[in-house]
């Protein structure tokens, strides 16, 4: 009741303000009269009995007042007008309001964006029911070679999981969803189909909203060829017929029975389009970790259980890969909660990018220390008055945080808008199926962070002006017209060293990755990229695992390529220089000094003209020829590294390995990306290349499950409509398969650097920030002392001083500083960019070029800000400036 | 206010208002005139004490308040007690009887 009561008056002395004083007034009005009545009544002249009421009333307007200051609210009602002075502040010095919300908006903005992605990783619940059940396996060596990471599975390991371990519901899938030709009508469409295990969904929680998921039964090796649809390809390519349940479609060009479709809106690890059966088995594609596990812990179990069952079963297999070539070495497995498992790539780099936002929010927080602290000592006189007239300490102080809040606060929704926008941009240029998320949500934990942020700066940024006013001597700063201590100066310097510091920092390391792009970028590839154009396409194919229809494909479909007008050579491959590729292990060779050594290498199969397409040199031997057929002599072509890994360098051409297969040539190294060993993102490895008419059926239907090969041809000049000319090419020969993509190889270079050319981006955006707002700040000290020292400089140069000597004196406490936080900058560097290390490829951690240019960088920045504003002095006229004090 | 006068205590203002009102209802000056009365002149209730009183304590719920009549017809803004001053009249008073009780001991003693 009483509560009640209070909010009503509240809210009405806050919202109907006008009532409430109008009836104040009333109020007032009607005493006086009242007293005024009385005295008239008691025999006083009208005139003097309304003097004496109100001399007796004794000052309505101290009466209201009183009134007012004890009205519900009256806090509020200051706080409102010390926000709407500072509103008028603002209003009055655009320039500084527009620099403030500018820099805020900026930092900020790069802060939101990056936290977003912070959230979407790392701190949002994965979007399945209860998450925190949810988990996946990693694999802890000690030993020799130490490691401590999640790792695929094999077919054995996969089944001691599901049958030995009961306290976790377990599922394996194929390691990426991979794209395959859906075929339903008339109508063939490209889309990623995931491979899971029965119980896949069951981990994730998901139930189909129609029919059911996949059976033990189904998963059986062999077993009935069986797909669940996502809700999307149910919705856009079978109109959310719901009949479609029981029917027939053409998935990899086989028939498949659709037996399920997924409730809209959810995702999975593998985010796929269309999921079938895994099917796993011992043998085949499950003799080696392709399979990725996750799990579930049932109801009752807990983790160390799991954890125990696991070792329990996983120890005691007979052959465990994770031991090999490491003698002594000890093996132990954990579970890890899956969200953990899956980003565990991206922390780091998603950490470090946290860190260099943190940079430019604390830069532009000394940036905004500065200029407040600028402006709080111009108000001196303003400050100085209202002491004077009896506001008291708080209630300046209170003014300036008010102010330094709604500063804030406009800062951070300007924020906000501009992280959206540098998050849609940064989303756009990471490639696709980058994050291990579907969204990257704005969602309230980002907004409080937003919100939190802003108050910490206001913090950061409103406390060394806070600090300068509670020494605020009262009888000086009357005396003066502005006060200006040197210490000012001094601590403007101060947050000048920390700020270009930390530039210098974000600048060297933003300067080392983009050395390493180049490294990478300008790496001699070791075939001639130019003029050449490939297409990719799914072999997934059950029409093309029979090796001879195989055979047929590949040479109809290169000469109908071949008739394509402008192109010169045609020819087909697995894999392509710059990505990964299948990679076999164990061939032995048979004969000479190395006979018995084990190979592991890249493995490829190669059309005859594949060398010529993408001259590559043959360095040895012979190249393939259309000799080289299913029932000649098994041959193979292998290139300088495993030449010189496997056989000391000696020329290999007429060895034999593996089944009597004999090395024909020998041919240089491409650059491609690693699947053996991942030393740098672009490397030379071991490779293998066979000629596709000799590739057995067996690695023609297991190679063409993880990987698409490739249509390339080499054209003398550009060809107009050549994507569409080859895609009729092939129509020619078969109408039901569509190329997934083209790509020219500057394409496929770009896509094997994605990860280092967004690093590059985002680091190097924010070093150009923190360059700008280190500019802007010693900029702003600069002028700020020329606009103090106007007076100074004039006595100056009346006394003999050049306009050059001037700009120099008033132009150094700016360089000082600057060249102090450079060197600052440079031990600091020392120490962090160590940590550098593991993503810095062709250049070492201590590179001179990019010290030298981050020096000239600074140096440069430097001296332009000090110049600008020095460039008024030249325009001081003394007389004039010694006239008017 | 003049110095025959006692200054109120803190306190006793709203308690006094709360008596005045116990009667019936009033306008400001009624009220100022009734305090005045019932105390033959020895509290003196001056605007500057009584507007922000009467303010506060009908934002507290004390008092309702409705603009009435005067008596000579002018337009006067009436107030009166709520259940919840009644009551908190009770307390008050009962509070200030203690309070004077223990003065008033405390004084004698020697």
């Amino acid at each position: 009741m009483k509560l009640w009561s209070r909010i009503n008056s509240l809210l009405r002395n806050l919202f109907r303000k006008q009532q409430v004083e109008r009836q104040l007034d009333d109020e007032l009005r009607a005493y006086v009269d009242m007293i005024t009545d009385e005295r008239i009544a008691a025999g006083m002249p009208a005139s003097e009995a309304r003097r004496f009421a109100l001399a007796e009333f004794g000052g309505i307007e101290q009466v209201k007042q009183t009134v007012r200051d004890n009205r519900a609210g009256a806090s509020l009602e200051l706080l409102w007008q010390d926000a709407r002075y500072g509103l008028r502040q603002f209003w009055r010095n655009p320039g500084f309001t527009a620099m403030v919300i500018l820099t805020l908006a900026l930092s900020i903005g790069a802060n939101t964006a990056i936290f977003s992605i912070v959230n979407a990783l790392m701190l949002k619940s994965l979007p399945y029911s209860h998450p925190e059940r949810m988990g996946t396996i990693y694999t802890r060596v000690t030993g020799a070679v130490a490691s401590d990471e999640r790792h695929h599975v094999n077919g054995e390991q996969w089944e001691l999981l599901r049958d030995e371990v009961t306290s976790l519901i377990s599922a394996v899938s194929g390691i990426r969803a991979s794209g395959i030709n859906l075929q339903a009508g008339s109508h063939v469409q490209y889309i990623f189909a995931g491979r899971v295990s029965a119980h896949y969904f069951d981990v994730l929680a998901i139930h189909p909203i129609l029919g059911r998921n996949f059976s033990d039964e189904e998963d059986r090796p062999h077993g009935p060829k069986v797909a669940i649809l996502s809700y999307g390809v149910w919705h856009n390519i079978f109109g959310s017929n719901p009949s479609v349940l029981g029917q027939s479609i053409s998935l990899k060009g086989e028939p498949y029975t659709v037996i399920g479709v997924l409730p809209d809106g959810v995702t999975t690890p593998l985010n796929a389009g269309v999921y079938t059966a895994l099917q796993p088995s011992h043998d085949g594609e499950g003799g080696g970790t392709n399979f990725e596990a996750i799990t579930r812990l049932r109801d009752g179990a807990t983790w160390q259980e799991a954890d125990a069952e696991i070792n329990r079963a996983w120890l005691h297999r007979a052959h465990r890969y994770e031991l090999e070539n490491n003698p002594g070495a000890q093996l132990a497995y954990y579970s890890v909660p899956l969200q953990k498992g899956q980003t565990a790539t991206l922390r780091p780099q998603v950490w470090t990018l946290m860190l260099a936002a943190g940079f430019i929010l604390l830069i532009a927080c000394a940036n905004l220390a500065g200029l407040t602290l600028v402006r709080v000592l111009r108000r001196t006189p303003e400050v100085a008055t209202r002491l004077a007239l009896g506001a008291s300490r708080w209630q300046i102080q209170k003014q300036l945080w008010v102010e330094n809040l709604l500063l804030a606060f406009v800062g951070g929704a300007a924020g906000v808008v501009v992280g959206l926008i540098a998050l849609r941009g940064l989303l756009v240029l990471l490639p696709e199926r980058f994050l291990p998320v579907a969204s990257v949500p704005l969602d309230g934990r980002v907004l409080a962070f937003t919100l939190l942020l802003s108050l910490v700066t206001s913090v950061l940024f409103g406390m060394l002006p806070a600090l300068v006013t509670r020494r605020f001597d009262l009888r000086s700063a009357i005396g003066n017209r502005t006060a200006t201590g040197g210490d000012h100066v001094r601590l403007r310097q101060a947050l000048i060293v920390s700020e270009i510091a930390l530039t210098a920092v974000l600048l060297a390391a933003s300067g080392l990755l983009i050395r390493s792009l180049i490294h990478l970028q300008t790496l001699p590839p070791g075939f001639n990229p130019d003029g050449v154009m490939t297409a990719r396409l799914s072999l997934d194919d059950a029409r093309y695992h029979d090796a001879a229809a195989f055979r047929k494909l590949l040479s109809e479909s290169i000469s109908a390529m071949r008739r394509i007008p402008g192109v010169q050579q045609a020819a087909v491959g697995l894999s392509l220089p710059y990505e990964r590729s299948l990679i076999t292990v164990g061939p032995a060779i048979n004969d000479g000094k190395e006979a018995g050594q084990l190979i592991t290498a890249d493995e490829t199969y190669v059309t005859p003209d594949y060398f010529a397409v993408l001259q590559i040199p043959i360095l040895l031997g012979r190249s393939f020829t259309d000799g080289d057929g299913p029932d000649t002599q098994r041959v193979a072509v292998v290139n300088q590294t495993l030449v010189r890994k496997f056989f000391h360098g000696a020329n290999p051409v007429g060895r034999h390995f593996f089944k009597d297969t004999m090395i024909v040539g020998v041919v240089e190294d491409v650059a491609m990306a690693p699947g053996i060993e991942a030393v740098a993102p672009i490397t030379s490895e071991p490779t293998l290349y066979l000629p596709a008419a000799q590739t057995e059926a067996s690695l023609i239907s297991m190679a063409h499950v993880w990987f698409q090969p490739s249509w390339i041809v080499r054209t003398a000049s550009p060809v107009e409509g050549l994507t569409a000319q080859m895609q009729r090419a092939l129509a020619s020969v078969d109408p039901n398969l569509p190329f997934s993509g083209f790509y020219s190889m500057r394409d496929l270079l770009a896509k094997t650097l994605a990860t280092q050319r967004v690093e590059v981006a985002l680091l190097s955006a924010m070093a150009g920030l923190a360059l700008l707002l280190s500019a802007v700040g010693i900029f702003a000290l600069v002028a700020n002392i020329v606009a103090q020292k106007t007076r100074e400089i004039g006595i100056r140069i009346a006394l003999g001083s050049t306009v050059r000597q001037a700009m120099v004196h008033t132009g150094g406490p700016g360089v000082r500083a600057s060249l102090l936080g450079l060197a600052l900058g440079l031990i600091l560097c020392a120490g962090a960019l160590r940590a550098m290390r593991s993503v810095l490829y062709g250049v070492g951690v201590y590179d001179a070029p990019t010290i030298g240019a981050v020096v000239l960088l600074l140096v440069s920045v430097t001296i332009i800000a000090t110049i600008v504003p020095t460039l008024r002095i030249a325009g001081i006229d003394p007389a004039t400036t010694l006239r008017d004090e | 206010m003049s110095s025959k006068q006692a200054n109120l205590l803190q306190g006793t203002l709203d308690l006094l208002i709360l008596k005045a009102l116990g009667a019936g209802e009033l306008h400001g000056l009624g009220i100022s005139r009734r305090i005045e009365q019932t105390t033959h002149g020895a509290f003196l209730v001056k605007p500057g004490s009584l507007f922000p009183a009467l303010h506060r304590m009908e934002e507290a719920g004390w008092l309702s308040s409705f603009w009435g009549e005067s008596e000579n017809n002018r337009r006067a803004k009436f107030y009166r007690l709520t259940k919840a001053g009644k009551d908190q009249f009770e307390v008050e008073t009962e509070e200030w009887t203690r309070v004077a009780l223990a003065m008033t001991n405390a004084l004698k003693a020697t």
